[in-house]
């Protein structure tokens, strides 16, 4: 079979949506769909992104027959059909065959590690299905990363159109593009190394968050097409920490997580995979940064309610867990713990209260007493007035430096970034005071990521602390299974 | 060659001691020499431990040169000769064989990694440029590569490659090798986590970091495999199991030298860019003492634990909530003591509206953190913030990071669970969260070092408390 020109340009790997019972939300997936059919050269079922393994036999078929029939003279559907059997590969493939699938995308059999000849194999046998296959190359969940020889070999099987490579080994896609370039479809499925894929040769890109951005990838894929390579490059660039977050932090809880605050709620992963796990409560706050940034997260009015009675409205970016009105400010409790790496890692403890209210009490307090002491406190905002409190005893002027400097202009930052974007509306900031306890730890070095740490810890506790998160719901799902890093000797 | 050389029994790495100008202190190396001679089958300057990559030749030779002289044909000296270079490899190594040394220990070339070819090369070379039994040096936690086990085969037939030592700690690793060469060389062990297993196995001894620290430990658990007192062997292993896993994961000499200093032993500090703070946490060294009290090598401090009789309204004034406040703004008070001895822990809490006189204490705590008392917010993890909103306040002074991290870490946990399991109970309403705020007070004893019973004795009072206290609330 000679190469097929349908397999080129911007695939999601569609996530699986469940209900709150773990059942296949079919429903959510029909949206999920018609969400993205527009924006796309076709979809990707099954696929990683899709907790292929976390899902039953029927339930795939399920979601091919759901995929076929959304995408019906539309779009083709890529059917993920791989296992880590011969046998039960070539069953689920015949079923995409029969249901009406393009194609079938299979990955590389895993767990009981297979030789490359066994492998080859494995190959071997669904080609005699007449039926064409995509190569699936992820080591990072198989364990095996194939060879360019391996892939050059199985790509004389005449069924084979394509490979999917995940691995983002640029000199594996190198290699591959000089051996078997235009013999068959090469696909990069590793959203951080999009861009220079296509630059490099690669017909498209099956990625999980092309569910989130899909025009964006569609657009950097033209770019590159019609030669405009700079336009691609800035594309990438804008999105690289989204992609970042998505390939490095469990993408499909984080895509599933990224849907939700664009309005399609896909419900999570299938367990152990669960929110704030690999996908950590950070990840969670910076994913959503970047779509407000990159403009799918729209800003919608939100009401705050500092002084009774009296209602500010405010051009905020909210998410569906953002209250209709932000209300009770006597005290209000944020937290945000940010980093990498280790030694800058930020901690932030934060109280929000309204003037008059016990923050403010406190507030006052420590300023009269500071001025009368060596200070160790510093107001460092006016509007709205802010206190830095630092968490551990300041000892050396290293450290001195670190907190009323480093993370000082983090929470600075934060606090600008958080009234710009109508977090902290203006017309509330002469009423309400702040308190920032703030954590470096004695050993950081690392001056740029102390601040940066302390911003996004702030950004996130600010947020948290206004929209009353973590929820009570959250805290109950997750008490037995909480890891507290400092309950274990070393 | 030195015909009674024997590699067999307990052999330290020992720490290259600097002074404060960075330069060999030669007076501190005699030192810890006579402190480890008596209970060692023979010493190892210039190894892993020593440093020996942030040494100059010069330094090298100089160290080998105190050794030989300090010993005294007491006991042995293996010089460790190791270096990237078969040339500079061999140049140390006839160094030390003119110096006097008994043996060279030699590692495997690192860095640039030659093949099995360039492997075998190397040390073939050593040995035909020496009359020192050679032992063959497997690290790959610092060379990134193993010594391969087909190239050890043929290395084990040269006449005076007389050993390995093994320091990976993969024990499938070490039985190949001593399946296919137990016969021909002795193998000993370098990794003191896994000391007991390998001499069971068939190690004929160790060369060991933490043997500068208790040697004596070691050549009595090597005595006991000896005799076939496996259980004793084990449970000496388990005495010293944490500090050697410290010694082994949080950077070697730098745990080694801190835990010297400790002793007695003043030998400076690391070479940079190794130092404390590094791989191993200032929290981490605490871990150190401990267990070194447990080993009876440093004294205990005494402290007296007792909590004072005052009626609960009145024991918390000094996070400002006098009796009156309590009785005017309703809050809820309530108490409890669980464990004894070491692990006893008691609590006091109170609990009220935010917009109270408890709002104000809460707030108050964390904008002036009174030295040594300093109030955290309860977290079940980091980014889950305990809910109702709870401050965590130390009764008894925290006087080093040993006690901040008891507080920090297993008491935290304990309150935070304790807390949000009444609120899944309902003891606490869910629906009253929100408006309402904890301080939980607590005592636990500062010699505490059990982090697990600390916990478990946490968690159960501070659960009663709470089920007592809020009997009857809505």
């Amino acid at each position: 079979m000679p190469k097929e020109n349908w397999l080129a340009g911007i695939f999601p790997a569609l996530v699986t949506p469940f209900d709150k019972n773990e059942e296949i939300d079919e429903t959510a997936f029909r949206k999920l769909l018609r969400f993205l059919i527009p924006h796309v050269s076709g979809v990707v079922v099954c696929g990683t992104t899709g907790e292929f393994v976390y899902l039953s036999e029927k339930e795939k078929m399920k979601l091919i027959d759901i995929a076929v029939e959304e995408g019906k003279n539309k779009i083709p559907v890529i059917a993920g059909t791989g296992t880590s059997s011969t046998k039960h590969t070539i069953e689920l493939t015949q079923y995409a065959i029969d249901a009406g699938a393009k194609a079938a995308l299979i990955v590389t059999p895993f767990y009981l590690k297979p030789k490359f000849n066994e492998i080859y194999e494995h190959y071997e046998k669904l080609n005699e299905l007449d039926f064409p296959i995509i190569l699936y190359n992820i080591p990072q969940c198989t364990g095996i990363h194939k060879k360019w020889w391996t892939v050059e070999g199985i790509a004389e099987l005449e069924n084979v159109i394509g490979i999917k490579d995940s691995s983002g080994d640029m000199a594996f896609l190198m290699a591959l593009f000089e051996k078997i370039k235009g013999k068959i479809s090469i696909f990069c499925g590793h959203d951080e190394i999009g861009m220079p894929a296509l630059s490099a040769g690669a017909d498209g890109l099956i990625l999980a968050s092309a569910n989130l951005i899909p025009e964006i990838w569609q657009e950097i894929y033209k770019s590159v097409k019609s030669g405009n390579i700079e336009k691609a490059r800035e594309l990438q660039r804008k999105i690289q920490k989204l992609a970042r977050i998505v390939v490095r932090c469990g993408a499909n809880q984080a895509v599933k997580e990224g849907l939700g605050m664009l309005g399609i709620d896909v419900g999570n992963s299938r367990k152990p995979i669960m929110p704030g796990g690999v996908f950590k409560r950070e990840d969670r706050e910076e994913l959503r940064i970047q779509l407000e940034n990159l403009g799918k997260i729209q800003k919608k009015e939100v009401e705050f309610e500092v002084i009774e009675g009296k209602i500010v409205k405010s051009n905020y970016p909210a998410i569906p867990i953002t209250p209709k009105r932000i209300k009770d400010f006597t005290l209000k409790i944020g937290e945000g713990f940010a980093g990498p790496p280790f030694f800058e890692v930020a901690h932030i403890d934060l109280m929000i209260g309204k003037v008059g209210g016990p923050v403010d009490i406190a507030f006052n307090k420590a300023v009269k007493r500071e001025k009368s002491k060596n200070g160790k406190l510093r107001v460092i905002y006016e509007k709205p007035k802010t206190l830095l409190v630092p968490t551990v005893t300041v000892r050396t002027k290293k450290q001195a430096e670190h907190i009323y400097e480093n993370a000082s202009n983090g929470v600075i930052l934060a606090i600008e970034k958080s009234i710009k974007d109508g977090i902290l509306p203006k017309e509330i900031l002469n009423d309400i005071v702040i308190v920032a306890n703030v954590f470096v730890h004695p050993s950081a070095e690392n001056k740029k990521r102390i601040m940066f740490n302390n911003y996004k810890g702030m950004l996130h506790a600010i947020r948290k602390a206004l929209e009353n998160r973590p929820t009570i719901e959250e805290l109950i799902e997750e008490k037995e299974c909480a890891r507290h890093p400092f309950k274990y000797a070393p | 060659m030195s015909k009674d050389f024997k590699l067999e029994g307990v052999f330290p790495a020992l720490v290259t001691p600097f002074k404060k100008n960075k330069e060999i202190d030669e007076n501190a190396f005699r030192e810890l020499i006579n402190y480890v001679i008596d209970n060692v089958n023979g010493i190892v300057p210039s190894g892993t431990t020593g440093e020996f990559v942030n040494l100059s030749f010069d330094e090298q030779k100089k160290l080998i040169d105190i050794a030989v002289d300090e010993v005294n044909g007491k006991k042995f000296v293996i010089a460790g000769t190791g270096a990237s270079s078969t040339k500079h490899a061999i140049s140390l190594s006839k160094y030390a064989e003119n110096s006097g040394a008994d043996a060279c220990l030699v590692v495997n070339p690192f860095f640039l990694h030659p093949s099995d070819k360039g492997i075998y090369e190397h040390f073939y070379r050593i040995s035909r440029a020496v009359d020192l039994p050679i032992i063959l040096y497997n690290i790959p936690q610092t060379t990134d590569s193993y010594i391969p086990r087909r190239v050890i085969e043929d290395l084990a037939e040269i006449d005076n490659i007389v050993g390995l030592k093994d320091s990976s700690g993969n024990l499938t690793y070490m039985l190949e090798v001593l399946e296919k060469v137990g016969n021909k060389i002795n193998v000993i062990i370098g990794n003191d986590e896994v000391v007991l297993p390998a001499l069971a196995s068939g190690c004929k001894g160790m060369i060991l970091a933490s043997a500068q620290v208790f040697p004596e430990i070691w050549q009595e658990m090597y005595i006991a495999v000896k005799n076939g007192e496996i259980e004793k062997a084990r449970e000496l292993q388990m005495k010293v199991q944490k500090l050697t896993r410290i010694f082994c994961r949080y950077g070697g000499a730098v745990p080694i030298k801190a835990t010297l200093k400790m002793l007695g032993i003043n030998c400076g500090k690391t070479r940079k860019p190794l130092r404390e703070g590094g791989a191993l946490l200032r929290e981490d060294k605490e871990e150190i003492r401990i267990e070194l009290e447990k080993l009876g090598k440093v004294p205990q401090k005494e402290f007296k634990f007792e909590i004072l009789d005052k009626p609960i309204q009145a024991r918390f004034k000094d996070i400002g909530l006098s009796s009156e406040d309590i009785k005017k703004d309703n809050l809820l008070v309530g108490t409890c003591s669980s464990g004894k001895g070491l692990y006893k822990v008691h609590i006091d809490l109170v609990f009220g509206k935010k917009d109270s006189s408890i709002g104000i204490a809460f707030a108050v705590q964390l904008t002036h953190p009174r030295h040594g008392f300093e109030a955290l917010t309860t977290i079940l993890e980091p980014n889950l913030t305990c809910k109702p909103s709870t401050l965590i306040v130390p009764m008894i002074k925290l006087k080093n990071l040993r006690q901040a991290n008891m507080v920090y870490g297993p008491v935290q946990n304990a309150v935070a669970k304790a807390v949000i399991d009444n609120v899944k109970k309902n003891i606490i309403s869910k629906s009253k969260v929100d408006d309402n705020l904890m301080i939980i007070k607590v005592a636990v004893h500062p010699n505490a070092i059990d982090r697990n019973k600390l916990f478990i004795n946490c968690y159960k009072a501070v659960n009663k408390a709470i089920i007592e206290t809020f009997r009857g609330w809505r």
